[in-house]
């Protein structure tokens, strides 16, 4: 055997023992630059703000400054516009309970907020947020977090206690989080800001009401999401069809458009969120999931038969794209974006991305209105984000004067320019940001939308139910197993019992 | 005379199994050309797609599927390399996987060498416990690591990354090396310690050069497990500028909003490095697994 063949001992240990040095200074090396330049600790990000012995550093009451306090010069430009933006609030804070002495910290804060698609929102929330620590004196990290990973970072950050100073969520998260006592009740703020902006939005209001939330407004709502009705004009006039009212309507104008490759109703049956759109519409039929209270579910009804009937009927006809059962969370705006889809309830992002694609065909040829009617009654559900603090914080005032300067109009309307968000204040409603058609929409779901599980109880059980995705399940069992209606229903109502059995 | 019998009689055989197709080329042959082929297009054209994807314009991803690129474009690299600054998260990766591999490598040599070779009360039971450690699933174990990291203060750094897959990955080296050093005879150290090595220096000097194809094994599953990772980095990194490649392409999707183009990019871009480590260490996994085939 020859002698090359073998790994030698020196040239062996040498290599090893030289990549691993070079691999550990690197990955301490790069931490600790990092550290230094980004002005994002690396563990001090998670530790300080439950964990760490930093000492408190008491800051003068530059916020409440006016603007002019504010170094507006170490902005960027955008900055700048947002500082101005931030200035009224920012003196407004000086009158607010949780600001009205000086505002400190204890170390380094930290913000997580909600990524989304759009990089200018994105910027703008992360630059406004560092404007105010600068304003402030206040070391702030801002870590935009994807939302498609925020339960999951809250789930570890919260047994590690580790969760940030203030961060974004849905609405799911905070009511996950109120019943297990996580938040701070924000009820001061919450009526503050209200009664400088008009108050709030009702559906707003009424979604977040406290006796959902554990007897208290534990989060500051800044923007509401619900689906709209996506439809291709061109195609629809080639049809002669008109933008239907009613799901019913829908399913008929789905079946003069529908010629593979193009399907009329691109909606999800699958098992993610979008296919939750048809918990509404069986609402929209009449069907319940739970009875009034909240405690005991009633799925198994004639007006849940009808429903069945009818959207197995319309996938039969094939008037559903292939995969519509298996789509992903993005199956909706694929399928239309290739083109291949008629009407799809999406809730806006799908127009941001046709624009970003230069798409125009799809740009100009695409209307938006309010969801359709069912036959018993019409369901738009929309459901308010909102800005929360963790219970138990170290920097519970500083991150309410925070959430307070976020919640200033000129900011605002800025982010809603830029953003896919409703209203969540009667002033916003007057915003310019809401003059073009998809956020015209949006402030329509905002103004005139059903609360969140309308006419059902949004309580945790409802939530556990959708997270189980009993009513796409229900629909496949149909159209994939080849159920009969009855049996489909009976197997969804047995498992709905046992989700709501847990939180009896 | 019988060894002449013996080569004629086979061969009309072989030649009337052997049928041609009107080429010369024995349908055998041909067949399993063909076989070949299409696994090779099975194989490869997922990767062709991912390629042809990242040199489509958005709007043709999705309105003109096509095979090749109707209008090529570099834009979806430019938006990974300038604007989502996708060599950040290629030098993390690199970093937390090759520092996880190497120090689990050399630890598990130590330790597998421990278990196959010293005899001491327990250790099938350590055996099987390791073999444990690797088996629990990471989505059971991350909550009880975050507590870990957060009080070891950890958290958001490439160094704590690295000690947390190594968790994983130490075990996993461990239980293979096992194997591994099982095939190798004492004797050879036992030779060594004759002739005035120590058991250490038989285990350097003897069993490690021998066993390196598996040693480069192990250590490209490690390297490649730690550089697919995702939910451990998801959770314990924060900080844009720490996330590794696995934590990026996971960032090109927003909501219900896939940057097809980026993600097909950043997928070419990721998948380089593996697949020169693989082609590089496979040259020398064979060299080695051949040198260990005429061995005694």
């Amino acid at each position: 055997m020859s002698k090359r063949n073998v790994l030698s001992r020196r040239a062996l240990l040498g290599g090893v023992a030289g990549t691993v040095a070079a691999a550990l200074v690197a990955a301490c090396g790069g931490a600790a630059a990092t550290t230094g330049t980004g002005g994002g600790g690396t563990a001090p990000t998670q530790a300080n703000p439950f964990g760490s012995t930093v000492p408190t550093a008491t800051r003068p009451a530059a916020s409440t400054a006016p603007a002019s306090a504010a170094p507006a010069s170490a902005a960027p430009s955008s900055a700048q516009a947002t500082s101005a933006a931030g200035s009224a609030t920012a003196a407004r804070a000086a009158t607010s309970p949780a600001a009205s002495g000086p505002i400190t910290s204890t170390g380094k804060m930290t913000y997580w907020g909600g990524l989304i698609f759009s990089d200018d929102a994105n910027n703008l929330l992360s630059q406004t947020v560092k404007d105010w620590g600068r304003q402030n004196k206040i070391e702030i990290d801002v870590v935009m977090i994807n939302q498609n990973e925020t339960n999951t970072k809250v789930a570890a950050a919260v047994e590690s206690n580790t969760m940030p100073d203030a961060l974004d969520m849905g609405i799911d998260l905070m009511l996950l989080l109120s019943n297990t006592s996580k938040l701070t009740a924000l009820d001061d703020l919450y009526a503050k800001i209200g009664a400088a902006q008009g108050g709030w939005l009702k559906g707003t209001e009424d979604a977040t009401a406290p006796a959902k939330f554990g007897g208290s407004r534990n989060g500051i709502p800044f923007g509401v999401s619900g689906n709209l009705l996506f439809s291709r004009k061109d195609v629809l006039q080639k049809a002669n069809v008109q933008v239907p009212k009613t799901w019913e309507e829908l399913a008929v104008a789905a079946e003069k458009v529908t010629k593979p490759p193009l399907y009329g109703m691109g909606l999800a049956l699958s098992n993610v969120g979008d296919g939750n759109l048809q918990v509404s519409v069986l609402q929209s039929w009449g069907g319940r999931i739970a009875s009034d209270d909240g405690k005991t579910v009633t799925l198994k009804s004639p007006e849940t038969k009808a429903y069945l009937e009818w959207v197995t009927g319309a996938y039969k006809k094939g008037l559903f794209p292939p995969g519509a059962t298996t789509w992903d969370g993005a199956g909706d705006n694929n399928a239309y974006l290739a083109g291949q889809a008629v009407f799809i309830a999406n809730t806006g992002s799908v127009a941001i991305t046709a624009k970003a694609n230069k798409d125009d065909e799809l740009v100009n040829n695409t209307g938006f209105s309010a969801l359709p009617s069912g036959p018993k009654m019409k369901i738009s559900s929309f459901g308010p984000n909102v800005r929360a603090i963790p219970r138990g914080g170290k920097n519970i005032d500083a991150a309410k004067a925070l959430l307070e300067y976020l919640s200033n109009p000129d900011f605002l309307n800025k982010y809603y320019k830029v953003a896919i968000y409703g209203p969540v204040l009667q002033n916003q409603a007057k915003f310019d940001a809401f003059a073009d058609p998809i956020r015209a929409g949006l402030l329509d779901l905002a103004q005139n939308g059903t609360a969140p599980g309308f006419p059902d109880v949004s309580n945790t059980a409802y939530a556990d139910f959708n997270n189980n995705f009993i009513i796409p399940k229900m629909v496949q069992r149909v159209v994939i197993d080849n159920y009969d209606l009855d049996r489909a229903i009976d197997e969804a109502q047995k498992a709905g019992e046992a989700i709501y059995a847990k939180y009896k | 005379m019988a060894t002449v019998s013996r080569a004629q009689v086979p061969a009309p055989a072989q030649e009337q199994s052997e049928a041609r197709s009107r080429f010369g080329i024995p349908w055998r042959t041909i067949a399993i050309y063909v076989t070949l082929l299409i696994v090779c297009l099975i194989v490869l054209f997922p990767i062709y797609w991912m390629l042809t994807i990242s040199f489509k314009t958005s709007r043709d991803i999705y309105r003109v599927p096509s095979l090749f690129p109707q209008a090529p474009t570099l834009i979806n690299y430019e938006t990974l390399l300038l604007k989502k600054n996708f060599l950040v998260n290629i030098r993390n990766s690199f970093i937390v996987a090759s520092a996880a591999t190497f120090v689990s490598v050399f630890i598990s040599a130590l330790a597998s060498y421990s278990l196959v070779r010293l005899k001491y009360r327990f250790r099938g039971a350590i055996g099987k416990i390791i073999l444990l450690a690797y088996l629990t699933p990471s989505s059971l174990l991350f909550i009880p690591l975050s507590v870990l990291v957060a009080q070891l203060n950890l958290g958001n750094s490439l160094h704590g990354l690295v000690i947390v897959y190594m968790t994983f990955a130490t075990p996993f080296s461990t239980w293979l090396l096992m194997g591994y050093f099982k095939g190798i005879p004492p004797d050879l150290e036992e030779q060594a310690m004759v002739d005035g090595a120590t058991r250490f220096g038989a285990m350097m000097r003897v069993l490690l050069p021998l066993s390196a194809p598996g040693l480069v094994a192990v250590g490209i599953f490690t390297f490649t497990g730690a550089w697919n990772e995702l939910l451990l980095a998801l959770i314990f990194i924060t900080s844009e500028d720490k996330r590794t490649v696995p934590v990026g392409l996971q960032y090109l999707i927003t909501g219900d909003v896939f940057l097809w183009g980026p993600i097909m990019a950043g997928a070419v871009f990721s998948a380089l490095p593996v697949m020169i480590l693989y082609f590089l260490a496979q040259r020398y996994m064979v060299q080695g697994l051949a040198a260990g085939s005429v061995k005694g």
